[in-house]
């Protein structure tokens, strides 16, 4: 071997080792930087199905939950009322008859969220079990999630709420958008959020939260056996909110 | 050599703003190297009828640290979900008093933390 086949070949080699552990590296990485065994949330995916007809039109308890466990700010001024979660009449028709129907809308934890999507310093975020939430240290309220919802289910903080009905839970500061977190410090903990409990407690039983990925769980007998719907699936959005009756 | 700048009305109109910003700046610092040595910001660390024996890091770490615990707690919690022993609601069963605890060292070194806009603390 000559002077020259020596640099060719040696070049060569650092070329193919230093490259191939380059890609390795790059293509190994997956982008998660909790270890998957320390995560709880891994393997949950948190899903609603609302009973229309158990749901009964008058009847506020869920909104007046939500508002209290949550902080949900309320001044009696639809400029600035939150609500995570609302009733809204719909009407249509069916044959010849009108149907009136009031729906309790709220964020469709979407599989596929666009808000998430959207949100250019990553505050809102879909964590591993499926709940999209948002991270309010972060949020710099540029309301692009507002835009990119197509549930309308965010909301602005334009004015702070001086009420602090539950004191364990945090309030947001003006200037950062919210929506629906279905109660994720209440599903960690095990205990089901307040909107749920709420119906319960009021006899309609028309909420129902639980585990999709279980199999033998209840929400999952509902979705794959009864005719459920989901509102605007053509969206490719994927909502994680069912409607029974809708 | 002679600057020119003008007559010696100019000069008056230039020298003493610059007179009275450096007088300020001196102001400043000599006022800050003074309260270095002067009494440091009491914090009063009660504990009443408390569970807990000790904190959960020793006072050294809290001291000068206590922003990077809060930091990965909320990172833990509000990223994955993990809620555990270590949580910023239980620092006031403790501390029971923003005025006496939170606050005198945030006056001292003129912090204004924007944690109590959100989570509540008596």
């Amino acid at each position: 071997m000559d002077r020259r086949d020596f640099i060719k070949t040696t070049g060569g080699l650092i070329l193919t080792v230093g490259s191939g552990t380059y890609a390795f590296r790059i293509l190994s990485a997956t982008g998660v930087s909790v270890s998957d065994t320390d995560n709880p949330l891994i393997g949950k995916k948190w899903g609603m199905v609302i009973d229309l007809t158990k749901c009964r039109p008058d009847c506020t308890d869920c909104l007046t939950a939500c508002r209290t466990e949550n902080n949900v700010s309320f001044h009696g001024d639809k400029r600035w009322d939150n609500h995570w979660i609302r009733k809204v009449k719909i009407e249509g028709e069916v044959g010849h008859t009108k149907v009136e129907k009031m729906v309790p809308l709220l964020c469709n934890h979407c599989d596929n969220p666009p808000c998430a999507q959207v949100c250019p310093v990553k505050a809102t975020y879909k964590r591993d079990d499926g709940i999209v939430i948002v991270d309010h240290h972060r949020c710099i309220g540029c309301r692009y999630c507002m835009i990119a919802c197509p549930y309308n289910a965010r909301q602005f903080n334009f004015k702070n709420d001086e009420d602090w009905p539950n004191e364990e839970r945090p309030k947001r500061s003006h200037g950062v958008a919210e929506a629906c977190n279905l109660c994720a410090h209440r599903l960690d903990v095990g205990q089901m959020p307040a909107c749920v409990e709420a119906c319960q407690k009021c006899g309609a039983n028309a909420i129902l939260v639980g585990d999709l990925n279980d199999p033998v769980s209840e929400i999952n007998r509902i979705t794959s056996t009864l005719s459920v719907k989901r509102i605007r699936e053509d969206l490719g959005t994927e909502p994680k909110v069912y409607y029974l009756g809708l | 050599m002679k600057i020119n700048i003008g007559n010696n009305k100019t000069a008056v109109f230039v020298a003493i703003p610059i007179l009275i910003i450096l007088i300020l700046i001196l102001y400043g610092v000599i006022s800050n190297v003074v309260a270095i040595g002067s009494e440091p910001p009491q914090v009063l660390l009660e504990r009443p009828d408390s569970k807990y024996d000790k904190c959960v890091r020793d006072t050294e770490y809290m001291r000068f640290h206590h922003w990077e615990l809060l930091r990965e707690i909320r990172e833990n919690v509000v990223r994955y979900g993990k809620r555990g022993e270590e949580d910023i609601n239980k620092c006031k069963e403790c501390h029971t008093s923003r005025v006496n605890f939170c606050d005198q060292c945030h006056n001292a070194v003129s912090m204004s933390p924007d944690c109590f806009g959100c989570h509540n603390y008596p």
